[in-house]
């Protein structure tokens, strides 16, 4: 269920002044972004730099402090606009006693898609389409996260939003991933990929960086190749850490938390 | 209020618990198992037999007269046995300490004809089982002075409003039992449930789709309410029903079920015993915030539910509550359960008694409190 709404709004996913405070400490500070539909875009930085607040108010799990969302044209948080929302979270999200169609079939059911070919679908795509009674349990690790997939993009969302879905998964099905989410963006969903490996940044049609809350630099990869002078996506990173700390203690500092 | 949704969280609790073959054992044998040990107990308690030995430490004849008429009348008592051999007080002293007998009584020393004082003492271990024996023996012993005198003593004859004047603590004590059981399982069965859906990232990922809070509340209501239907079913048809089984070869006869004599309604008993087992999922959901972990859901059991078998009726009426703590009793949950369920196995009351609307009607209006209450914690704001 691909929505096209009749004004197809410019960007799929836009946010004006975001900011979200937990006391004095601002998770996310200040953010505009408006990311037009159709591509996948990497949201990069070291962990604790607010990757996770900022897609949890983009979905509108989180309250923005101040500052506006709208997903598709809608403004967030709206429940009824979830239904267009895919979300895959950090943790798994599933139930382990549950058998893999189990699972599936419950998120299916909330968020309204009835289609059983469709649920199928999203299942052969992970490759698990073989293992329908098995507890989510009795699942290895990586088997547990492409469910965890599974469950998120069982009602073909327009708009995807992916906290480091690849962390725990082996090299070969990382690969399986991308090509999942290149398809994905081809059919014209909108993408948001967080990470904080930079390898993975290559795969992404653009880059946001992102740090303390804000955003430091986005672009294409190869423009902010450009941009830093640097073939080496991680020492673009530093560099433009450092060009926002204004001094060297900053880039240090960041690259200490890449780690 | 989306059906398919509330039906895909309800499909998902019954699809867990029949994944869970323990839980479904606890939420069902536990309770058969728990109320059948208790009818034995209590109905293998009446039936002990109580040691006495009769002292006269005076040593004048008007005490040999007495403990000649006591013996009389005592050995004409079921379920009193006299020993004949012990003669005075220091060995009748011993033989209590040493669990030999259960009662002594004393004609002490200065005991005449004017001043006529009887001491009966027993060990004072148990005071509760020991009172078991004090009231047959008063009777003999009233009678057998007031024979003395030369008086005849009346006779009395007990009836009651409701019930039988010798129904059982058994009869009295099942349907507060059968409400309590409820209450308890399906407390800690939605606390933990919903503890492992915030722990576990799922209500995060519940919280990701359209459903909403009073969706969630509602499918689990909807899924514990399932469940709690077939325990209070099984649990009630154990108490009243009883199906004797003859003996066979080895094996000796018994009976499955308690029997207990109730005359109300088995379905007006059921709608009280669901609508506090509702309240329960709610009053789970809500304490799940408050907790980290399933051991700490645990930490609310003395919090939740021991006060409540405290206070609720379960072992004294509300009206002889220390008057601090009757209005505490009288906002909890099980208090109005437990009223209704004796009104109704009881007393026969249906629902035109006043008394049984009233439960029924304190019951849901706590219950839909704690489902507001529970609403309120599911918030998109989970971290």
């Amino acid at each position: 269920m691909i929505v096209a709404p009749s004004q197809t709004p410019e960007a799929a996913v836009e946010a004006v002044a975001l900011r979200k405070s937990f006391g004095p400490i601002h998770a996310v500070d200040g953010i505009d972004l408006a990311l037009p539909p159709g591509r996948i875009y990497g949201l990069l930085g070291p962990n604790g730099s607010g990757k996770t607040t900022l897609i949890r108010l983009l979905t509108g799990l989180a309250s923005a402090t101040s500052g506006t969302v709208r997903v598709l044209g809608v403004a967030m948080p709206s429940r009824s606009n979830l239904a267009r929302v895919g979300y895959m979270t950090q943790a798994d999200g599933i139930y382990p006693e549950l058998s893999v169609w189990e699972n599936l079939r419950f998120f299916a059911a909330l968020y309204g898609q009835t289609d059983r070919a469709a649920m199928i679908k999203s299942l052969e795509l992970v490759d698990l389409a073989g293992r329908l009674g098995t507890p989510a349990q009795n699942l290895s690790g990586g088997m547990r996260r492409r469910l965890s997939m599974a469950c998120a993009l069982v009602h073909n969302p327009a708009v995807i939003f992916l906290d480091e879905p690849t962390v725990g998964v082996d090299p070969a099905l990382r690969v399986q991933f991308w090509e999942h989410f290149h398809r994905l963006a081809a059919d014209g969903a909108t993408l948001l990929v967080s990470s904080h490996v930079m390898d993975e940044a290559d795969r992404c049609d653009e880059l946001l960086f992102i740090r303390d809350g804000r955003v430091l630099a986005r672009g294409t990869t190869a423009e902010l190749r450009k941009r830093a002078a640097t073939d080496n996506l991680e020492t673009a990173f530093l560099k433009f850490a450092g060009d926002s700390a204004g001094s060297a203690t900053g880039a240090t500092s960041a690259k200490e938390t890449l780690r | 209020m989306n059906r398919r949704r509330v039906a895909a969280v309800f499909v998902r609790i019954v699809a867990q618990f029949r994944r869970d073959p323990r839980t479904l054992a606890l939420l069902f044998a536990a309770p058969i198992a728990i109320i059948a040990l208790l009818g034995w107990v209590l109905s293998s308690s009446g039936t002990t037999t109580a040691h006495v030995a009769i002292v006269n430490a005076s040593g004048n004849p008007a005490g040999d007269a007495i403990v000649l008429k006591l013996t009389t009348a005592l050995q004409g008592q079921p379920r009193v046995e006299i020993a004949s051999d012990v003669h005075d007080a220091a060995t009748a002293r011993q033989r209590l300490i040493d669990k030999q007998l259960d009662l002594v009584v004393t004609v002490p020393a200065d005991f005449t004809i004017q001043n006529r004082k009887i001491e009966v003492t027993t060990l004072g271990l148990n005071p509760a089982g020991e009172s078991g024996v004090l009231p047959a023996i008063q009777q003999a012993l009233i009678g057998a002075v007031a024979q003395e005198a030369g008086a005849v003593l009346p006779t009395i004859e007990r009836t009651s409003v409701y019930g039988s004047p010798d129904a059982t603590q058994l009869d009295t004590l099942a349907p507060v039992v059968v409400g309590f059981f409820v209450y308890f399982f399906v407390f800690i069965l939605t606390g933990i449930s919903f503890l492992r859906e915030r722990m576990g990232g799922t209500l995060e990922r519940l919280m990701a789709t359209p459903v909403s809070r009073g969706e969630i509340v509602m499918g689990y209501s909807l899924g514990f309410g399932f469940f709690a239907t077939l325990q209070i079913a099984l649990v009630l048809a154990f108490v009243i029903g009883r199906f004797d089984i003859p003996s066979l070869g080895p094996v000796p006869a018994f009976a499955i079920g308690l029997g207990v004599k109730t005359i109300g309604s088995p379905l007006i008993a059921y709608l009280l015993v669901l609508v506090l087992g509702l309240g329960a999922v709610s009053l789970g959901i809500f304490i799940s915030t408050f907790a980290r972990s399933e051991f700490q859901i645990l930490q609310f059991i003395p919090i939740v539910i021991v006060p409540q078998g405290l206070l609720g009726g379960f072992f004294w009426p509300i009206d002889q509550l220390p008057s601090l703590l009757q209005p505490v009793a009288r906002i909890l949950p099980v208090t109005y359960a437990i009223d209704g369920l004796r009104q109704v196995m009881i007393a026969g009351a249906d629902l035109t008694s006043s008394a049984v609307l009233l439960d029924l009607g304190v019951l849901a209006a706590i219950a839909a409190i704690f489902v507001v209450l529970a609403a309120a914690t599911i918030r998109r704001e989970v971290a």
